[in-house]
């Protein structure tokens, strides 16, 4: 696993305070633990411009309790598979688009906007992805407190019982 | 002046029998630009994988698509035994490579029929179905069923390979390499086929890097990115097969290295039929799965396919996701189309071997009459065509069918 050692130390020397958040997982692959936003813009940036890792696969939106967290995952030519995270409050799931850097990442930011109500900034405009036409707002399905038995499908109207649907009021955050 | 005007392409089989939406627009018959638009076949899969259990969400995953399931519950069950730390018996590694190189088998041959129809070849389509029939035909035979086959577990595999199965599986593929070498002197040679398909549907290597493509659309660009070679799994890494590429970066490029691959994979099935070891099939597997996160590749027919599984110490997953190849391949569509003349627009499409809910994944499906589960065998499904179409005025129960032995 050098190649992998090799990436951890390039990264730890720019950003020591991630020493005891980064570890290879196994053979071609390396984790490093959710980050704030702003210290996640300065590593995706040194990543993806100068650590070699310029193949964007995919963004995987995940509920932690009172926050969002988002996974990049990113490759090097390696082919060496690097899990990047950030997190932001559901009461203010604000994020950036990556789609300057990978176009590519343009329907899973949607997906992220409508599955999970982040809010992207700089997303390009265009239709929403994957829910349908006449989606109630305010409805992100990922969601853990989403419970998809208060859905109803055939008016499009989302029921939970009173005691839920205040505690829905008070976590579900950015609007639609 | 010319004047631009923009058509909707779709919603309803939009060159495939699959719901996608193009809004094309035109100068003339030259497309200046395209929109595509999907999502008419999502329907919940990830949020109903976290209300069950592993074993549960094993057959949901192997639904997600029904021309190559066997890719999805082969990167789902990798991903449950990373967490696990589990090591699958070697046995089990070489089932599951002779079953996703038997996939890809057929989808290769289904896509070979589909381009075919899309150019208005149809004789092409009638040859490789019928090809694609035999690989079937094998498929249920190791599995019970022509699609979604059920041989994957976490921990292994749930049936085994007879000798007899072997030989027959041998027969087949000789079969199949013949015909092959006759599409691939096709593709190589044929004047009106490369006139049809060379230079449309252009990407270039940069391109198909920058938009993120996947499987033969980025090797027909030159990108060698296969994940059985870049990322091994199963048993690949015994295996010799040479990775294919392609530099024409166009359709007639993408039917190359399809037609080509299918010749790797008939050797890597008969190299793991003759090299296969002899050992358990399912390594014992916790049910409460481990916490943390893992990232699973597999090569699917159509490329790069991706799952993502945390598991939060309990017998259910936190958080399943799904990246399948044809959601990648999208991304490019677009740039593909523009600059092409409208009635290249089908082949392109179909080039990328798109499958529309693999792009946006699916959830079962139940039986809407009674909301009962009802287990349906062979016959009891041929009967039920038979009477279906027997209401409508046609009678097909005097049609003769070929008995389920594999017969060339």
């Amino acid at each position: 696993m050098e190649l992998e050692e090799k990436v951890v130390k390039t990264i730890v020397e720019r950003f020591p305070s991630l020493e005891e958040h980064i570890k290879v997982q196994r053979r071609q692959r390396i984790i490093i633990d959710s980050l704030v936003r702003k210290n996640f813009e300065q590593v995706f940036a040194f990543l993806t411009q100068e650590a070699g890792f310029t193949t964007f696969h995919l963004i995987i939106g995940v509920d932690d309790g009172d926050d969002l967290g988002f996974v990049y995952i990113l490759s090097n030519a390696d082919n060496i598979i690097l899990m990047l995270k950030q997190s932001a409050p559901k009461s203010n799931p604000v994020i950036e688009s990556v789609c300057d850097t990978f176009p590519n990442a343009l329907w899973h930011e949607r997906e992220l906007v409508d599955l999970f109500g982040a809010v992207v900034e700089n997303l390009p405009p265009g239709p929403t992805y994957p829910l349908p036409d006449g989606w109630p707002a305010g409805n992100y399905p990922l969601r853990k407190e989403w419970k998809v038995e208060y859905f109803d499908r055939e008016t499009m109207t989302y029921n939970p019982p009173q005691e839920d649907a205040n505690e829905e009021q008070s976590t579900n955050g950015g609007s639609k | 002046m010319s004047k631009e005007i923009t058509i909707p392409i779709g919603p309803q089989h939009p060159s495939l029998k699959e719901p996608g939406c193009f809004t094309i627009t035109l100068d003339g018959e030259k497309v200046v630009k395209a929109v595509v638009g999907v999502g008419y076949n999502h329907r919940g899969l990830e949020k109903a994988c976290e209300a069950r259990t592993y074993i549960q969400d094993l057959y949901i995953i192997e639904r997600v698509c029904g021309i190559c399931s066997h890719t999805h519950s082969t990167a789902f069950c990798q991903a449950v035994e990373e967490l696990a730390g589990v090591v699958i018996p070697r046995r089990a590694a070489y089932i599951r490579v002779i079953m996703a190189e038997l996939e890809r088998l057929h989808s290769h041959l289904l896509w070979l029929g589909i381009a075919g129809h899309e150019i208005g070849f149809d004789t092409l389509l009638m040859y490789s179905w019928r090809d694609r029939e035999k690989v079937l035909d094998l498929l249920a035979m190791l599995g019970g069923n022509r699609v979604n086959y059920g041989i994957n577990t976490p921990g292994g595999v749930r049936r085994d390979l007879e000798p007899q199965m072997a030989e027959d599986i041998k027969t087949v593929l000789d079969y199949i390499e013949e015909q092959n070498k006759y599409y691939i002197h096709l593709a190589l040679s044929e004047a009106t086929l490369a006139a049809r398909l060379g230079g449309i549907g252009y990407l270039s290597r940069d391109d198909a890097i920058k938009y993120g493509s996947v499987g033969p659309v980025s090797r027909a660009s030159g990108i060698p990115d296969d994940v059985r070679v870049i990322d091994q799994y199963a048993a690949y890494d015994d295996i010799p097969f040479d990775a294919i590429t392609d530099d024409h970066c166009d359709v007639f490029g993408r039917a190359v290295v399809r037609v080509l691959e299918i010749m790797e994979s008939i050797k890597i099935i008969r190299y793991a039929l003759d090299n296969m070891p002899d050992s358990e099939l399912v390594a014992k597997m916790p049910r409460r799965i481990p916490e943390g996160e893992v990232i699973s590749r597999t090569e699917a027919p159509r490329g790069e396919d991706i799952h993502y599984i945390r598991a939060n110490g309990t017998d259910k997953p936190d958080r399943v996701h799904v990246r399948a190849p044809s959601e990648a391949n999208w991304h490019a569509m677009a740039h593909m189309l523009e600059g092409d003349y409208l009635a290249d627009v089908p082949i392109i499409i179909a080039a990328i071997d798109p499958c529309y809910s693999c792009t946006d994944r699916a959830i079962v499906l139940q039986d809407s009459d009674s909301g009962k589960e009802k287990i349906w065998d062979w016959q009891g499904l041929r009967q039920y065509s038979i009477d279906f179409y027997k209401k409508r005025g046609f009678d097909a129960s005097q049609i003769k069918v070929a008995e389920k032995k594999i017969i060339i």
